[in-house]
Order: C-alpha cells, then sequence, then structure tokens
C-alpha cells in the first residue's frame, strides 16, 4: 500500500476521538452526535449487506469512509481533522484501505462504556497493516483492538461529480420535508422522477408504480422548505427508489432537531449529490446540555451519491 | 438425618436477591451440602466438567437455630433445581414480614398420586394469621459415599491459586466481556505478576484485548512459577461469560489466578461487610474454568 510507511516506524496517521460513548446506548442508530456515530449511520442503509467492504482512506484533512452499492449508490462520511483531538498525519500518498464495517462498528461499541467518557486512538498501519484502535482515558485499563484490513475494492465509479453547466444545479430542502416526502413516496415505489424547473421555481418528486404520488415542492409557496434554489433550466431524471430511500431515511435526529437542511446537487449525468450536514457535539457530560448549554459544535458531514436510473434512448 | 434451621431476614436477602439469581446462571440443578457449620451450593463437582462453583456460607450467614443431624458426621448432600428454591424464596419474601419467621427443613412426604414417599425441602412462613408451606422436590439425599466423594472434590477445589489479582472495576470488565464474546469462543486470560490482567479475543479479522494493570496482588509473586511471564491461560468464553455471572451476587472484587497443578482458572469473589472494607468471611464463593489445550 503507501510505501512511505514501510521505510519509518512512523505510522501513517495517529489520532483521538473523544466521546464515543453514546452512540451504542441510544436505540437508533439516527440519533448520533458522536463521529463514530456516523459509522452507524452508514449501516443502517437499506441492503447494507450487499455493500463492499467500506473504504477508509485518510489525508491531511482527515478521514473520509467510502461505501458503495452497486455500483449506484455511494456514501462518503467526511471525518475531518477538526473533530479529532489529536490528528498526526505522516503518510505522503493518501493511504486507503478496506475494513469490515461490522467489525469496525462492533469494536467501536465495546470501547464505549456507558458512564464512562472514552477517548480512543486510531493508529494506521499496525505492523501488519492493521487499523489499530486503544483507548487511552485510563491509566490502569486499557482495551484495545487490531482489526485487519485489505487492499480497497477499486470503486467501480470511483467518484468524479462535474457540476451540469455552469452555474450548478442546487436547492437546499429541510431535511425533515425530504424525509417526509421520500417515506411518503414509499407506496408506489420502484422509480421516482426527480424535476427541477426555474419556472415557476419548484422542485416535483413523483413515483409511479402501483399508483401515481407526486411531492411538489415549491419556492415561492414556502420559503422554510426550499432554500437557495440554483436552477436556470429544467432537468428531470429517475433514481431507484431504494438508493433515494437509504440516502434519505437515516438522517440524524439532530439534524432534524436543528431544523437543518440538506443540500441536493444534480451532476451531469444526471448524478444526485445528497449532503447533510451534521454537528458533532463535544465531550459533554449530559446534565451540561440539559442546562441549556451548548457547546461549540462541530460539524461534519455526509454526502451521498445516486445514479440515475439508465435511459432507454430510442 | 435431619435438618431444621429458621433463615433470617439477611439470610433470605442474600439469597434470593443475590446468590440464588448468580448460582441459577451456572446451571439449573445444584448440589447442596449442608454440615455442622456450613452451607455450601456446589456446581459441577462430581462431574468435571464445565465451570465448577462454589458458594459457602457459614451457618450464621444464612440460618438461625441451625439443627443437623445424620449418621454421615451430621453431613447432608442432595441436589436440586434452583429454580424451583429461588421462586420459593421470592415468594416466602414476599409473603412474610419481618416479623414472621421463615422455616426450612427436610421431610419426607407423600407427593399426590403416589405410593412412595418423596425427599422435599420445606419452606414454612408462618404469620400472624396464616401460614404457607412450599414444598421444594429434591434429590434422593446422597449416599455415604457419594457425600464422601463431593467432600473430596470440594477439598480439591478449594485449594487457591498462589498468586491472585483483583479486579474491582466489574462493570467495565463485564460490559466488555459482553461485547468480546461475540468474536470468538476462546478467551486468553494473561495474568501478569505485577497485577496485570489481560483479556484477549482474536479472530481471522480482528483482535480484540483488554489490559487491566496495577491491580491488586493476593498471595505471593514468587518467582519460580514461569520467569517473569506470567500466566498465559486459554479458557472458553461460554465458561467466562458464564462466570462472570457471578456478579449478580454482587462480589467487591474478583480475584483471577491460575491454580499451580490443577490446570484451571480460578476466580474467588470477595464480599465486603456491609459498610466497610472488611472482608466478610461469613461467605466464600469462587469458580474454576478449566484450562483449553493450547495446541486444539
Amino acid at each position: 500500500m503507501s510505501s512511505s510507511s514501510m521505510d519509518a516506524t512512523l505510522p501513517d496517521l495517529v489520532c483521538q476521538l473523544d466521546n464515543v460513548q453514546g452512540f451504542c446506548r441510544r436505540s437508533h442508530f439516527c440519533s448520533l452526535e458522536t463521529p463514530s456515530g456516523f459509522l452507524m449511520i452508514l449501516i443502517k442503509f437499506d441492503g447494507f449487506h450487499h455493500f463492499r467492504m467500506p473504504v477508509i482512506e485518510l489525508s491531511e484533512h482527515g478521514i473520509v469512509l467510502i461505501v458503495e452499492e452497486t455500483g449506484c449508490l455511494q456514501a462518503k462520511v467526511y471525518l475531518q481533522k477538526e473533530l479529532f483531538v489529536k490528528y498526526e498525519y505522516t503518510a505522503e500518498a493518501r493511504p486507503r484501505f478496506g475494513v469490515s464495517l461490522g467489525l469496525l462498528v462492533d469494536c467501536l461499541n465495546t470501547f464505549s462504556v456507558p458512564g464512562h467518557s472514552s477517548m480512543i486512538e486510531f493508529r494506521y498501519p499496525g505492523p501488519d497493516m492493521q487499523l489499530l484502535l486503544k483507548s487511552i482515558d485510563s491509566l490502569d485499563a486499557c482495551i484495545y483492538a487490531e482489526i485487519r484490513t485489505r487492499i480497497p475494492d477499486t470503486m467501480s465509479w470511483d467518484y468524479n461529480f462535474e457540476p451540469m453547466g455552469t452555474t450548478p444545479l442546487s436547492f437546499t430542502v429541510k431535511s425533515s420535508a425530504l424525509k417526509e416526502a421520500i417515506d411518503d413516496l414509499e407506496w408506489p415505489g420502484s422509480s421516482i422522477k426527480i424535476t427541477v424547473q426555474p419556472n415557476p421555481p419548484s422542485v416535483t418528486l413523483r413515483g409511479e408504480g402501483h399508483g401515481d404520488l407526486q411531492i411538489d415542492f415549491l419556492y415561492y409557496v414556502n420559503t422554510d422548505l426550499l432554500a437557495a434554489f440554483n436552477c436556470d433550466r429544467e432537468v428531470s431524471h429517475r433514481y431507484k427508489y431504494k438508493f433515494l430511500r437509504a440516502a434519505t431515511s437515516n438522517i440524524p435526529s439532530s439534524v432534524v432537531k436543528d431544523n437543518r437542511g440538506s443540500k441536493i446537487t444534480v451532476g451531469r449525468g444526471g448524478i444526485l449529490k445528497v449532503q447533510h450536514l451534521v454537528s458533532v457535539a463535544r465531550a459533554t457530560h449530559p446534565h451540561i446540555d440539559s442546562a441549556g448549554y451548548q457547546p461549540p459544535s462541530r460539524i461534519a458531514y455526509i454526502e451521498f451519491f445516486v445514479k440515475p436510473e439508465e435511459v432507454d434512448d430510442d | 438425618m435431619k435438618f431444621k434451621a429458621f433463615l433470617t431476614e439477611n439470610g433470605v436477602i442474600l439469597l434470593e436477591r443475590r446468590f440464588i439469581p448468580a448460582l441459577e446462571k451456572m446451571g439449573k440443578i445444584c448440589h447442596v451440602y449442608l454440615t455442622k457449620d456450613h452451607t455450601f451450593f456446589l456446581h459441577n463437582l462430581l462431574t468435571n466438567d464445565g465451570v465448577q462453583s462454589i458458594a459457602q456460607f457459614r451457618k450464621d450467614a444464612l440460618f438461625s437455630d441451625y439443627r443437623i443431624s445424620s449418621q454421615n458426621e451430621d453431613r447432608i448432600g442432595f441436589s436440586l433445581d434452583l429454580s424451583l428454591l429461588l421462586r420459593a424464596l421470592r415468594s416466602a419474601a414476599a409473603i412474610s414480614s419481618a416479623m414472621d419467621r421463615l422455616q426450612i427443613k427436610l421431610v419426607k412426604k407423600l407427593p399426590p398420586n403416589s405410593t412412595t414417599p418423596m425427599p422435599f425441602l420445606t419452606f414454612e412462613t408462618k404469620g400472624y394469621a396464616s401460614a404457607v408451606i412450599q414444598d421444594i422436590p429434591i434429590s434422593k439425599p446422597l449416599s455415604r459415599s457419594q457425600v464422601l466423594e463431593l467432600q473430596t472434590a470440594l477439598d480439591d477445589a478449594q485449594e487457591l491459586p498462589r498468586t491472585l489479582v483483583g479486579v474491582s472495576e466489574l462493570d467495565r470488565m463485564l460490559h466488555f466481556v459482553e461485547k468480546m464474546k461475540q468474536l470468538g469462543d476462546v478467551m486468553g486470560v494473561e495474568i501478569g505478576k505485577n497485577g496485570e490482567l489481560g483479556l484477549k479475543v482474536s479472530s481471522s479479522l480482528v483482535t480484540l484485548g483488554a489490559e487491566f494493570k496495577r491491580l491488586m496482588i493476593v498471595g505471593e509473586d514468587n518467582e519460580d512459577s514461569n520467569g517473569d511471564n506470567g500466566m498465559n491461560v486459554l479458557v472458553s468464553m461460554k465458561h467466562f461469560v458464564k462466570c462472570l455471572q457471578c456478579h449478580l451476587a454482587k462480589p467487591d472484587c474478583a480475584f483471577y489466578g491460575v491454580g499451580s497443578q490443577s490446570g484451571s482458572l480460578t476466580v474467588v469473589f470477595q464480599f465486603f461487610v456491609p459498610g466497610s472494607r472488611q472482608t466478610d468471611k461469613s461467605i466464600s464463593f469462587h469458580c474454576r474454568l478449566p484450562l483449553l489445550d493450547p495446541g486444539s
């Protein structure tokens, strides 16, 4: 893999993450507020079992976790280095490795002890190219894990998102409304046509299957709903329902609570980019939180890329 | 063969809330062994496979007015179903107030639809206005030779490792092992002579471990044992998890050691006299886990 790791004993990356406690105690993965919680979001994908082994990419900016399904859906979780208490990156080429998501989550769960705030150190690579995890919050007790990594599969569409035309076609929609709309479209099912048009500025989601259902987001009718609407021509593409759902169904509840929006961009070829911003709370004691104190939040983001359905050109 | 005693209020609490729930997890059926001074609950002592557990109570820890007699040096052994015992204790505790006396005795009775009398352990709660009697069926009392066998096994099992390290963060360990158990069937246990306890489980994809350092050391840290490497053994994950169920008995500390010759991992639970840091000498509870052959 990365050659820089061979000539020195220094690992490519040593980083520390606090407040991993919390996510395993919550019953639903979406209510996560910790960085490691993002991993859990991915796990809740529909059809998670079909996922290839996710790939982790390390860089000077942070850690990106990439999962992909059947070449049509890709999710990236960005954990920027600011989220970490300490982030020491020494590699030259960006190391990439595959790791079992289930194992990683299981291991992280092991580290979070109810009632303890835990600090974890990640280190890569280990002597046998493992991902090493170690708890560092106590001198007298230490939990460690060595997770075997593998050379990543090449992504079948290593993503190259290009905006369409000169002005990117994008809009921001309230995350809760987006989720609701997609949930409602389950009934017609199978394939959903998304139309974005400038006149009148609106976004239409239409499902045709067992029946038809159309949901319109009109820019002028509800200014809360749609924001930052950028569209100079009508664009329409069909997407598989299950992928749209995967991209919206696990929006962390904090996003909905904070009344945040999800940014949707349509790229060249109709590739849809759905971006959720998630604030990550600093390690605090729950009672401080409940007293109304808001710790300075850190932002991480999750991006989903959904390919449109093949169009029959005839 | 006679046994009759009154369970004290404290005895009921000890058994009902702590020990019987813990022991039940070790196995539904156990031997109860009564001697002039002690009451024992024993698991797997005669079968020699699986986790052995030995819970021992001085008679005054559980009973008052303790009377026992048998032609076998006043020792009585039998086996019973712990879930029935627990049920009887619970209902006895629920119906009796502090004033009531809860008598426990061995009887032979004619069960309904039967012509041969059967042995029972009978709980009798006498209240102000009512009395409730509960009969728990038990096995035929052990014969003289069986009792002897049990006593010999018990004597063997009482031998403790020369060095033990004590973990007081039991909840943390419990939580950790709970997660660990999904990863493998074999638990590696390392006991360092400077007071370290290491637990490790490996699968083809992941190794997960915990190290507890600077633990209390009991016994000698003898040089001649294994150099300075400490002891490194393997036990069945299933056994280890089972043994941790003993935490239901709410011990204050658990000591881990490897028996010098018997080839077992011994876990000794320590109980403090309530409200103090003094060991409660009237209760003793320990488990022995058979070691696995590292080759297999």
